[in-house]
């Protein structure tokens, strides 16, 4: 469970309310829940408008924001209030962030939109495990700046983890515990930020805000008609939306290397006239650029032990380095022998 | 008694096949390389020089060199025998002449004093190289660094136009 262990390293009290969650959660009924939250909703709805109008005045990128403000509060409200009752509830230290009124919560509640979006499992199942409706913008308000805390700290490597933790994440059965998935799915919130907030990490929400909310309104559409059934769908969506993105850019890079190792590759060893595979092809024992099979390279090591394309004599060390380079260098390396070959 | 015939005729089958599997890799491993050495000698000889297996054995060559324009050998045609190691490319041909010539480094048994033959052979060379460094032998004897014969190493930086004149002599008489 490596999602657990970097829940629990980034999110301290993650842990906690993970099993008082879970605990809750098995003692509420579906249908109590369903009540709740179309209450809560239209509740919700009548303080987004006023929020969002002040909010709107605020932004300067107020385009964007205003053009899916709208639909993307109203779900961002839905979601953050559920998720909020999971917070406040559970998550003592939460409850001293700011109050609960809509215009203290102008700059976070921009934050709180794409973690919104993102933690819409948790939303649904902080209602339907809690039935305090107190502190409604209190833990939108704390899930964004611990958002931005990660964000400035270790956003990068957080997501080469959670990339891994999200692979044995879709491995889990269906009755895993939501929170625990939805605090998975909120690192991923990090990582987005840094690739898509082109560097702005700083956790200047009024910067990253409109790419935020753009997103979601684009993760709005596919759970709002059908409230009731956001609990499965959404956390598996709202995973598919945030992995593609950084999927596409390892995939272009592994790419790229194979081409450059299949374009530099000789054909035959010039020693003995066999064809090179894969391991001789990134195989360059001398610094003169001479390449040879492992076999004639074993062969000549063991009698006067000279490259043959220079007659220096063979060092035994870097031939080991250069076994043990990983793909990045070794790309390079590929490329100047081969500018070595066609020189000479 | 079925078990055991057929047992011990499927050692000797794969004992034979394994000799022979061993056997054809040693030939293979040069051989392949002389067969490609064949094969570019084909399709890009040297300029004057010619050189291909002397009947079936692909490990004895014999190959010619024409005397350059401008030398004392201008016109002969130098015959020299070719022998591979089975070890080669990891051990240097051996290079004889079988015709005559009147050369500092080239001895009356037809054995010549190139480096490249000996302590600088490199895997990497090849037969087409070795017969370019031959021939700039009969352009550019060497007779300061460990000449065969030293009395034509002397007349050669002694007296130069003697020793043209000998060495053409001796291309009219065994080359031609």
């Amino acid at each position: 469970m490596s999602s657990d262990s970097i829940t629990a390293a980034s999110v301290p009290s993650a842990a906690n309310a993970r099993d008082l969650g879970k605990k809750k959660r098995a003692n509420r009924s579906a249908k109590l829940k369903q009540c709740k939250l179309d209450a809560r909703r239209e509740q919700w709805l009548s303080q987004g408008t006023a929020k969002n109008r002040g909010f709107k005045e605020e932004q300067n990128g107020g385009v964007q924001c205003g053009k899916g403000g709208n639909r993307a509060l109203e779900n961002l409200e839905m979601s953050s209030r559920g998720e909020d009752m999971d917070r406040s509830i559970h998550q003592d230290s939460d409850l001293d962030s700011p109050s609960n009124s809509p215009t203290s919560a102008t700059s976070s509640v921009l934050g709180g939109a794409d973690s919104s979006t993102n933690f819409t499992g948790s939303g649904s199942s902080g209602s339907s495990s809690s039935s305090s409706s107190g502190g409604c913008c209190s833990g939108c308000i704390t899930e964004d700046e611990e958002g931005g805390g990660e964000d400035d700290g270790d956003g990068l490597d957080d997501w080469e983890t959670m990339a891994d933790a999200l692979a044995a994440d879709e491995d889990k059965p269906q009755g895993q515990n939501p929170s625990s998935e939805s605090e998975s799915v909120a690192q991923v919130v990090s990582p987005r930020q840094v690739t898509d907030g082109t560097g702005l990490r700083d956790g200047d929400s009024k910067l990253e805000c409109p790419k935020m909310v753009s997103g979601a309104c684009g993760n709005s559409r596919a759970w709002r008609p059908d409230d009731a059934f956001r609990p499965r769908s959404l956390p598996n969506l709202s995973k598919q939306q945030s992995l593609p993105n950084p999927d596409r850019h390892y995939g272009g890079g592994g790419v790229a290397w194979a081409s450059k190792s299949v374009v530099s590759a000789p054909t035959s060893c010039p020693i003995c006239c066999e064809d090179l595979d894969g391991t001789d092809s990134s195989f360059l024992p001398c610094l003169c650029g001479f390449r040879l099979c492992l076999f004639c390279h074993k062969r000549i090591l063991e009698e006067d032990a000279r490259c043959p394309g220079c007659r220096k004599p063979y060092e035994t060390d870097p031939i080991e380095a250069e076994a043990s380079v990983n793909g990045g260098s070794l790309t390079f390396r590929l490329a100047r022998c081969c500018s070595m070959i066609t020189r000479s | 008694m079925m078990m055991m015939s057929g047992g011990g005729r499927g050692g000797r089958s794969s004992s034979a096949s394994t000799a022979t599997k061993t056997s054809s890799w040693a030939v293979s491993a040069s051989g392949k390389r002389i067969q490609r050495e064949m094969a570019e000698l084909n399709m890009d000889p040297p300029p004057d020089c010619s050189a291909g297996p002397k009947g079936d054995n692909l490990y004895h060559w014999v190959a010619t060199i024409v005397g350059p324009q401008g030398t004392p050998y201008e016109g002969g045609i130098y015959f020299l025998d070719i022998t591979f190691p089975s070890d080669y490319p990891f051990n240097p041909p051996k290079v004889v002449f079988k015709t005559r010539m009147y050369h500092c480094n080239v001895d009356t048994a037809g054995n010549l004093s190139l480096d490249i033959l000996k302590d600088s052979w490199s895997p990497a060379l090849t037969v087409t190289k070795v017969l370019l460094a031959i021939r700039s032998f009969f352009t550019n004897p060497d007779p300061s660094d460990n000449p065969l014969i030293p009395g034509i190493a002397r007349l050669y930086l002694a007296d130069r136009a003697k020793h043209d004149e000998l060495a053409a002599e001796w291309t009219r008489r065994f080359a031609k």
